[in-house]
C-alpha cells in the first residue's frame, strides 16, 4: 500500500474553550474522494486551514503529499488546489483579471485546461465579480482550484450556490480527477453530495471525528426500519429488550422497529409473537447521519 | 523576482493612487501660482512671528514668504504628508488585515509563495503607492517655476523623498499592526493615532519648549519637520526613515508568518 496522501494524527487547535478541533485523526488515500461531513461550525474549515498551513496547530502531526504544512507549505501549495468555503474574490476585478493574476502567481497553470474549465462551467469572465451571483463566483473559484492540475484538491463546500446541472458537471469533474489517480478532499454539510461522490467518509462534530468509514460500511451500520404486522396486539416491549433495537412506532396491529444491531434476534422475537407480515426499508444513511450529528455518546470507530 | 502579488495589489489600489496624485498636482500648481500674490505680503509673516502655537499646529513656522517657507507651510508640513499617509496607511491596513477580513488573503497564502515573499511583494506595492503623490508634487512645483518660486531642486527632491519615506514608514507600521491584530480597524486606528501624535510633536517642537526634546521620537521631524526644503534631507534623517521601515517590515514578516489566515 502506498503512503497516504493526507495523514493527520492527533491534530488539535483550540480557539478559547469551545471552538476548534480536538484530536482529529484520519488518512486519505491516493485516488480517492474523501468526504468530510459535519454540521456548520463543527470544525471542517478549521481542519482544512490547518492542512493548508493557514493556521498553526497546537499539537498533532500532519502530512500532506509528504510535506509538513507548517514547515514546507510552499512545496505543498504547488501540488494542491484549494477552494475556500466562503468564496471571496476582489469585488472590483473581473473573472478574467482574477485568472490572469493567479496564473501569473502560479506559473504552472495548464492554460488549455483552464480555458476548458471556463467553457465547461460557463464562467462569466468579463464582469466585475461584485456583480456576480454566489454560484458564478463559486465557478471562478473552481477554475482557480483546478487550473494547475493539482495532485490533491481540497474543496470546502464546493457545490454551494451551484445549480443542479452544474453540480452534475462538478461531480463529473471530480470523477475525472480521481480516475487519473489524483485525490479529492471534499467537505460538506450535505450527505447527498458526499454519498454521491465519496469513497471514504469522516464525520466531524463539535471539533471531534465521530466516525470514519466507507460509504458502504456506513450503509451496513445504518439503522434499518422494519415494520411487523400482527393479528392481535403485540407486546412491543419484547423488541425493546433486544440490543441495538429501538421501537419507533406502535399501532393497533403493527410495531415499527429501528435495528442497528444484528437482525436474527429481532426476527426470532417477531416469529415468537406470530407476526403475519413484514416490511423492511433499505438502510437509511440520513438517519445514521443525523444520529451522529445529534448524539456524541456513540464511540468513534476509526 | 516574482511580482504577481505586488501587481495584483497595485491593480486594486490603482484608482486611489492615481487620483490622489492628480489631485496633488492640481493643488500644488494652485499653491505655486498663488505665490506671486503673497511673496511681498509682510503681514503673512506676522502669523508665525513670536512662535504662534496655532500657526504651528497647521504646520506653519518661520518665514512664510520665502519660496521654501511658502511651500513648507502649504504643502510639505501638512498636505503632502497627509495625502501620502492616507494612501500608505490605507494600503498597509488593507494589505494583510483587510484582505484577511475580506477573505481574499486565503487565496494568496495558499499559492506556492512563502509568507516572507508575499510580504516582500506587499512592501513593493507600499512603495509604489507612496511615490506618485510626491512625484506629482515635485513635477508641479518644477512646472510652476515661472511664478518665481524656485527652491533648490535637490532640496525639493530631498524633502519629497522625506515625505514619501514617512508614508512608507507608517504604511509599514499599519502592515505590522494588521499582521499582529488581524484587524483592519485596529491597524488604521493605531497607526493613524501614532501618525497624528508624531505630526503634533514635530509641528509644535519649534514653538513649545517642553515638546522640543521629544522631536527626535517623531518620524515627521526626520521627514519634513527639520527645514528639509532649505537644507535638504540629511543622511541621518534618511537613515532613520529607511531604518524604521526596514525594522518594521522585518517585524511584519515575523508577525505574518505566525498569523492565522482565514
Amino acid at each position: 500500500m502506498t503512503a497516504a496522501v493526507v495523514a493527520v494524527d492527533g491534530l488539535t487547535r483550540r480557539f478559547g474553550s469551545r471552538r476548534g478541533v480536538t484530536d482529529v485523526s484520519f488518512e486519505v488515500q491516493a485516488g480517492e474522494v474523501f468526504g468530510f461531513l459535519g454540521p456548520n461550525g463543527a470544525g471542517k474549515s478549521t481542519t482544512i486551514r490547518l492542512l493548508l498551513g493557514m493556521y498553526r496547530a497546537d499539537s498533532g502531526t500532519m502530512s500532506v503529499l509528504g510535506h509538513d504544512p507548517a514547515r514546507d507549505a510552499v512545496a505543498m501549495h504547488r501540488r494542491v488546489g484549494y477552494l475556500p468555503g466562503e468564496m471571496a474574490l476582489y469585488p472590483r476585478l473581473t473573472g478574467a483579471q482574477h485568472l490572469a493574476a493567479f496564473t501569473r502567481a502560479r506559473r504552472t497553470v495548464d492554460h488549455a485546461l483552464r480555458d476548458d474549465l471556463v467553457e465547461r462551467f460557463e464562467v462569466e469572465l468579463d464582469r466585475p465579480v461584485r456583480t456576480l451571483s454566489k454560484g458564478n463566483r463559486q465557478k471562478i473559484g473552481l477554475v482557480l482550484a483546478f487550473m494547475h492540475r493539482p495532485e490533491l484538491l481540497i474543496l470546502d463546500e464546493p457545490t454551494s450556490g451551484l445549480d443542479p446541472l452544474l453540480q452534475d458537471e462538478f461531480a463529473r469533474l471530480v470523477r475525472e480527477t480521481t480516475a487519473g489517480g489524483r485525490t479529492v478532499f471534499l467537505s460538506s454539510h450535505e450527505l447527498d453530495e458526499v454519498q454521491r461522490l465519496a469513497d471514504q467518509v469522516a464525520i466531524i462534530r463539535e471539533g471531534r471525528i465521530v466516525v470514519t468509514d466507507t460509504i458502504e460500511g456506513l450503509r451496513r451500520a445504518a439503522p434499518r426500519t422494519i415494520v411487523f404486522r400482527f393479528d392481535g396486539d403485540a407486546d412491543a416491549a419484547r423488541f425493546t429488550a433486544i440490543d441495538g433495537t429501538e421501537v419507533t412506532d406502535v399501532q393497533a396491529h403493527s410495531v415499527a422497529v429501528s435495528v442497528s444491531g444484528p437482525l436474527a434476534p429481532v426476527l426470532r422475537v417477531a416469529a415468537d409473537l406470530e407476526a403475519v407480515d413484514v416490511t423492511a426499508r433499505p438502510a437509511d444513511l440520513d438517519e445514521l447521519f443525523l444520529r451522529y450529528y445529534r448524539d456524541d455518546r456513540r464511540e468513534a470507530r476509526i | 523576482m516574482r511580482t504577481g502579488i505586488a501587481r495584483l495589489d497595485l491593480l486594486l489600489r490603482r484608482r486611489g493612487t492615481i487620483g490622489y496624485a492628480l489631485g496633488m498636482a492640481v493643488y500644488v500648481f494652485v499653491i505655486v501660482a498663488l505665490y506671486p500674490t503673497f511673496k511681498n505680503d509682510a503681514s503673512l509673516n506676522q502669523l508665525t512671528e513670536g512662535g504662534s502655537t496655532v500657526a504651528a499646529l497647521v504646520g506653519a513656522t518661520g518665514s512664510l514668504t520665502s519660496p521654501a517657507g511658502w511651500l513648507n507651510a502649504n504643502i510639505y508640513a501638512n498636505f503632502l504628508p497627509l495625502v501620502v499617509l492616507l494612501l500608505t496607511i490605507g494600503y498597509g491596513a488593507s494589505a494583510i488585515a483587510g484582505q484577511d477580513e475580506d477573505g481574499t488573503l486565503g487565496l494568496i497564502v495558499t499559492l506556492p509563495l512563502s509568507r516572507r515573499r508575499i510580504l516582500t511583494q506587499k512592501a513593493m506595492t507600499l512603495v509604489a503607492v507612496a511615490v506618485p503623490a510626491g512625484l506629482a508634487t515635485v513635477l508641479a512645483v518644477l512646472a510652476g517655476r515661472g511664478f518665481g518660486l524656485s527652491p533648490g531642486t535637490g532640496h525639493l527632491i530631498g524633502a519629497t523623498t522625506g515625505a514619501t519615506l514617512l508614508g512608507i514608514d507608517f504604511g509599514a507600521l499599519a502592515l505590522l499592526v494588521g499582521a499582529l491584530s488581524g484587524s483592519r480597524a485596529i491597524a488604521l486606528g493605531v497607526t493613524s493615532s501614532l501618525a497624528a501624535a508624531s505630526y503634533l510633536v514635530s509641528s509644535l517642537a519649534p514653538v513649545t519648549h517642553w515638546v522640543r526634546p521629544l522631536r527626535f521620537e517623531s518620524l515627521f521631524y526626520w521627514a519634513v519637520g527639520n527645514a528639509q526644503l532649505r537644507t535638504g534631507l540629511s543622511v541621518t534623517s534618511a537613515a532613520v526613515l529607511v531604518g524604521f521601515a526596514a525594522v518594521t517590515l522585518g517585524a511584519a514578516v515575523k508577525a505574518f508568518e505566525r498569523q492565522d489566515v482565514h
